[in-house]
């Protein structure tokens, strides 16, 4: 029983469409024809209505050819004809029959094409949804701003046992269910001149990856587990006859490659156990994505569109362009560019491009008349690093252009050609790098330009407000040779990497309201789950609903949870549910429960016939294991209504204890402020001390500023004995050297003051060593180092005498035997023994 | 102009001094009896040779077994508290754990918590700030950090210097809004700065409970709690977010929401708090997915009580929940995981290298334990891992 219900800016959508099998046309063409369609030369009678007027020039001319529905469905042709050419209006009555003006995109003419009738693109997809915006147009308001949804009860389906793919290409102790035994060699044998990256020619998925990982994990979406004879892998070869091979080296045969094929998923499907669902779990029904209602449309603002991209072909080459608006602007994929999942086009490190070629012209034909324009894109960056990468560009190479869109870091950047700029379209409008317009997420950016403005941007529904100072001007110096691109420039020096889900451009400039009309109805196409509590509540038709859509190439979205009943007359009671996850053939989802912590009551009070009442306001991403045609998604809770589930928290697992380190040393050495309070504790000179302050300023992170003994350096000791000469100096220059060096005196020349060297030696010995300290330096070693440098090393072993700074070799100009050197050898000496390992080791 | 007459005579000088000094270090170490272990103990806990008498006292309370008074007499020393312990916590207040930076409220407060014995625990909880006593130091201020760099400049004694008092008077905060040394000014104007304030949260786990965000990560917990400004498909791969950003962020997000209301004023160069308004800078990049959480207040809850984390040993007789950053404070400090922290950094700053072996891990669980049921006395902590480490 369906239910109509109020969901505001959502079309009216029915599931109730029983399609009819078509009863004649050729079969889907392998080749698609590309030719524009033009307007026939209408002889017939005039439109007798003005709906009839609107239908001759809004659809009727744009299929009435013979490349397109006016090959068969004309007159005296295939019924229903209408695409008559002998008279519109005759037309017109038989296009009402297979056309809902409310539901263009549930047009039984739409989605007949959609299945692959005879559509005159590569895309059956592109077809449709050029036929649906033809019958928009025709539709005029009737279609727009559709306010209601209709939801559509699901058939019931258990949870069920499910199989998954194994986590790893390679499973050692069950051959059967390992890919790398069974389907990747097929693959490599067979495939790997294309589907490798490693091929002349690559073509995406890489599943004849010679990496078995990489080959898996692009093989994934390519095999049903659930039914091997759905895999894609069987069908291209079975169905489409795809580059079979010859096996066992007789013949090229589609049957026998194909076959193979489907052997070797067969067992490798056979080999992987079934996992069954914990039967002590509280369950909802189950269901796929595609099982849900769709909640395609939205409300886009979509007058003036000129070229349109939806990226919904998911395999070839080409990008259709679904406007409607002839010649097409299709767009040919070249270079590192691949389809994603959920509707969109990857363009990667490696310079992709989509290109427009000659028919970029209708950009040119199409906005030099009105002399303003927008372009619009739902884009996520890659990064926010990368610079001058041109996202959608309709130029001639780095200096030419007529406009472009591109992103520098964190901002946006635009350059748009007109009498104000240059032929490069500079100086550009680029967005203030504070603001960080740019982010590594989908975001929906529009670029407007109008004669009066100039250049607008527009991030996620909201202008910028940068504003252009070049303000607007005419494009009467457009060049109508250059070429639309999304993703790189002609000269491909400028790639942009990241994924571009939807582009359009207008031969005006939107409003901030149209604007924000596109960016709320969001990309991409989403479903209304509905899973079954009905068993769980009591209550008539019960459901959880979610809002889900495919986010990316790896995962869905899951938002906006609603409690409603389909029964009109239902009343909830009162409904605790608590702790609700979202579960994945046959398991909980690992990661992405975010409404884990879910602790909510269905109320009477709350709950709204034909609405529900919200659970939660966010939404989660849940990951795609076999992809949407597969995945069954159940929920599960904790409690719902008098149905409990008593979840045990899983005990933390301990950390292993870590290995024992290897014997590290005992000692360290003291770091820089050590040092320097350990020089100042020694000499009693204080820190503050002008000179000190300013050494220690100079040569503070020249010290050890660790102290592993292991990471000393030798520029650590050159800073060390720098500081320790500066203490020396200060401790030498105070008064309180007379304290420190009782008996030492001063006003003698060298050998005389130094003629007993224990008065020099021993106070260095007790402040700077440490007495009977048997870790230290023994006072023996100190003396007979301190002995060499005030009087030098005797000839020993063929090696000559050495002088010392008291019987220091007359010919150096320093060696005066006056008070004032016998102050430098107490410093000296002192920074030996302050500057040494003494001191600085601990 | 005298150093530069120094240093032109004295070149020939320097030279053989530093042939000297390489010499001198050439010695083997000898096992360490008494008054080695108190040389080490004194040099590891003060930063500074001791002094004769003060090294012969040590030995005598080592000799006695007295190991406790040993470290006692350490500590004693100033540059326990000017050098080691600043040194110990210059590193927590700043991104770049760098050192090298002058003496703030952050690093005083620790301070003096630990001469006067404070109750550690409540260091990301306390409504209280150390100030010095010095003078000629300009007052402290809310909004620049004049006042402990005239300490530092000027070398002045904290363990003498060092007075507490209050951040709800100096700072102008709400009692309530006081959360130990993360609402210094100096954590402010390193961690609240700009950005999404997640940052204190990651440096305060980093700080004390010795775990950057690698070592938390948790795939399993709810992403229910995760802003709007967390792409879940960054550049269009939500492979990324599945697998790596959610792993923080599940976690992360829900305790740092505690900080809702805090901010750094960059224009006025103080701490920013909004009662009952949630800064702006939690709701920034709020397209990039627009069902992640909007965060309303700061009601924080600790996810970690579940999953791989729950190792950390939170404290069972508190809630696991609650609003603003003091309670929060609390959360973390009353876990096994922050005593643990406090532990091995404290073995680390003196026995100069990570618990290597059982014995080391043992000791430091002992020393743990005594930390918790003694009142949080960090300078217990250091006299017992410097004891432990003094040698043999």
């Amino acid at each position: 029983m369906n239910r109509i219900l109020s969901v505001p800016h959502l079309l009216l959508v029915s599931l109730a469409i029983v399609l009819s099998a078509c009863s004649g046309g050729a079969a889907t063409t392998a080749n698609p024809n590309a030719q524009t369609a033009n307007a026939a030369s209408y002889a017939g009678p005039a439109p007798g209505t003005a709906d009839v007027q609107a239908f001759k020039v809004n659809l009727w001319q744009n299929i009435n050819t013979a490349n397109r529905c006016g090959n068969c469905h004309k007159a005296g042709g295939q019924a229903p004809m209408f695409a008559r050419a002998d008279d519109v209006n005759l037309a017109y009555n038989d296009a009402l029959g297979v056309v809902s003006l409310a539901q263009p995109d549930q047009s039984r003419m739409v989605i007949k094409v959609a299945g692959g009738h005879n559509c005159w693109l590569s895309s059956p997809a592109a077809c449709a949804d050029i036929l649906t915006t033809w019958i928009k147009a025709w539709a005029g308001g009737v279609a727009a701003g559709g306010t209601q949804i209709q939801l559509q009860a699901p058939t019931i389906k258990d949870v069920g046992s499910t199989k998954t793919f194994p986590a790893n290409a390679t499973v050692s102790d069950k051959p059967n269910a390992s890919f790398e035994k069974t389907i990747w060699p097929l693959l490599l044998a067979n495939c790997s001149r294309c589907h490798s990256a490693n091929a002349t020619t690559p073509q995406t998925p890489y599943f004849a990856s010679t990496d078995v990982n990489e080959a898996y994990a692009n093989a994934q979406a390519k095999i049903n587990i659930d039914t091997p004879a759905l895999s894609r892998l069987y069908v291209r070869l079975h169905d489409e006859s795809h580059n079979c091979w010859a096996p066992g080296g007789g013949a090229v045969s589609c049957p026998n490659s194909s076959a193979i094929m489907l052997a070797a998923i067969q067992t490798f499907v056979d080999g992987i156990d079934v996992r069954a669902v914990d039967p002590a779990l509280v369950l909802s029904k189950a269901l796929t994505l595609y099982d849900g209602t769709i909640a395609s449309g939205g409300s886009r603002y979509d007058t003036g569109l000129i070229a349109k991209w939806q990226f919904k072909e998911g395999s070839g080459t080409v990008a259709d362009d679904t406007s409607g608006v002839d010649p097409a602007l299709n767009l040919t994929l070249a270079g590192d560019t691949g389809w994603v999942g959920g509707w969109g086009v990857r363009f990667g490190p490696n310079g992709g491009a989509a290109r427009g070629g000659a028919a970029s012209r209708k950009l040119y034909d199409t906005i030099r008349g009105t002399g303003e324009y927008t372009v619009e894109v739902w884009a996520a960056p890659a990064n926010v690093t990368q610079e001058d990468a041109y996202m959608a560009s309709y130029s001639g190479g780095t200096a030419a252009r007529n406009f472009t869109m591109s992103q520098r870091a964190y901002q946006y950047e635009m350059l748009a050609r007109s009498s104000a700029t240059d032929a490069d379209g500079a100086p550009a409008l680029l967005t203030r790098d504070a603001d960080r317009d740019a982010q590594a997420s989908l975001q929906h950016v529009v670029l407007t330009y109008d004669p009066v403005n100039g250049r607008r941007l527009y991030v996620n529904g909201n202008y910028t407000g940068d504003v252009d100072t070049q303000k607007g001007g005419t494009i009467g110096n457009w060049d109508d040779t250059f070429i639309f691109l999304l993703g790189n420039e002609t000269s491909g020096n400028r790639k942009w990497q990241g994924t571009i889900r939807f582009a359009a451009v207008y031969n005006h400039a939107l409003t901030q309201d149209q604007i924000q009309q596109n960016f709320t109805a969001g990309v991409g196409e989403r479903y209304f789950l509905l899973f079954n509590v009905s068993a769980l509540t009591g209550v008539s038709q019960a459901y959880v609903m979610f809002e889900v859509s495919r986010y990316d190439s790896y995962s869905y979205l899951f938002s906006k949870p609603t409690f409603i009943s389909l029964d009109p007359a239902a009343k909830p009671g009162n409904i605790v549910i608590k702790g609700m996850r979202i579960g994945v053939n046959g398991a909980e989802a690992k990661v992405g429960q975010a409404y884990a912590p879910l602790d909510t009551t269905v109320t009477d009070a709350n709950y709204t016939a034909g609405v529900g009442q919200r659970l939660s306001a966010v939404g989660t991403v849940i990951a795609l294991e076999k992809g949407p045609d597969s995945d069954l998604f159940f929920l599960s809770f904790d409690q719902i209504g008098s149905s409990t589930h008593v979840r045990t928290e899983a005990a933390a697992p301990q950390p292993a204890v870590p290995d024992d380190e290897p014997e590290s040393s005992q000692l360290g050495v003291r770091v820089f402020s050590e040092i320097n309070a350990s020089l100042a504790e020694i000499t009693g000179v204080s820190m503050n001390d002008a000179g000190v302050r300013a050494t220690y300023k100079l040569v503070e992170q020249q010290l050890p500023s660790v102290p592993t003994i292991e990471s000393f350096v030798a520029a650590h000791q050159v800073g060390v004995a720098q500081l320790a000469i500066q203490y020396c100096d200060a401790l030498v220059e105070s008064g309180q050297v007379a304290t420190f060096f009782p008996g030492l005196s001063f006003a003698s020349p060298p050998a005389t003051a130094f003629a007993d060297t224990t008065l020099l030696i021993n106070p260095l010995l007790a402040k700077g060593v440490g007495a009977n300290i048997g870790t230290q330096p023994s006072d023996t070693d100190v003396r007979t180092e301190l002995n060499r440098l005030l009087y030098g090393v005797p000839a020993a072993g063929g090696n000559p005498a050495l002088p010392g700074l008291v019987n220091c070799n007359a010919s150096d100009p320093t060696c005066v035997q006056t008070p004032a050197r016998t102050k430098i050898i107490t410093k000296a000496a002192c920074a030996t023994v302050l500057g040494s390992g003494a001191v600085l080791i601990k | 102009m005298k150093q530069g007459r120094f240093k032109h005579q004295a070149r020939c000088a320097v030279a053989m001094a530093g042939a000297a000094l390489m010499a001198i270090q050439g010695w083997a170490p000898a096992l360490a009896g008494p008054r080695e272990q108190a040389k080490r103990l004194h040099d590891r806990l003060a930063g500074v040779p001791p002094a004769d008498a003060v090294l012969t006292q040590m030995e005598n309370d080592i000799v006695a077994k007295n190991y406790d008074s040993a470290a006692q007499r350490a500590m004693a020393n100033k540059n326990f508290y000017n050098v080691t312990l600043k040194n110990f916590v210059a590193p927590w207040t700043n991104r770049e754990r760098t050192v090298f930076v002058p003496l703030n409220d952050y690093t005083a407060t620790v301070i003096g918590m630990v001469r006067d014995d404070v109750d550690f625990s409540t260091v990301l909880s306390a409504d209280l700030l150390y100030v010095g006593n010095a003078a000629g130091a300009p007052a402290y201020s809310a909004t620049n950090n004049n006042h402990y760099q005239y300490l530092d400049d000027n070398n002045v004694d904290l363990k003498t210097a060092l007075q507490p008092a209050t951040q709800s008077g100096l700072l102008g905060l709400p009692v309530a809004a006081t959360a130990g040394i993360m609402t210094t000014h100096a954590a402010a104007q390193a961690f609240f700065i700009a950005g999404t304030n997640r940052a204190m949260f990651r440096f305060t786990m980093m700080n004390h409970l010795c775990r950057d965000l690698e070592q938390l990560q948790d795939s399993s917990l709810p992403p229910d709690r995760i802003r709007q400004d967390v792409s879940r498909s960054p550049g269009g791969d939500s492979r990324v977010f599945l697998n790596n950003c959610i792993t923080c962020h599940d976690g992360m997000d829900p305790l740092a929401q505690a900080f809702a209301y805090y901010n750094y004023d960059e224009l006025s160069g103080q701490l920013a708090y909004t009662a009952g308004v949630v800064q702006a800078k939690y709701t920034i990049n709020s397209d990039n997915f627009k069902f992640g959480y909007v965060t309303t207040d700061d009601h924080w809850d600790n996810y970690y009580r579940k999953g791989a984390n729950q190792i950390l040993g939170f404290d069972g007789a508190l809630p696991g929940s609650g609003t603003g950053a003091k309670s929060m404070g609390q959360e973390l400090a009353h876990s096994d995981g922050f005593a643990q922290c406090q532990v091995e950094k404290v073995f680390k700053a003196v026995c100069l290298r990570e618990p290597g072996n059982k014995t080391d891990r043992d000791k430091v669980t002992a020393i743990k334990n005594t930390f918790k049921t003694s009142g949080y006395k960090m300078k217990q902590v250091f006299a017992d891992a410097a004891v432990y480490c003094m040698g043999e």
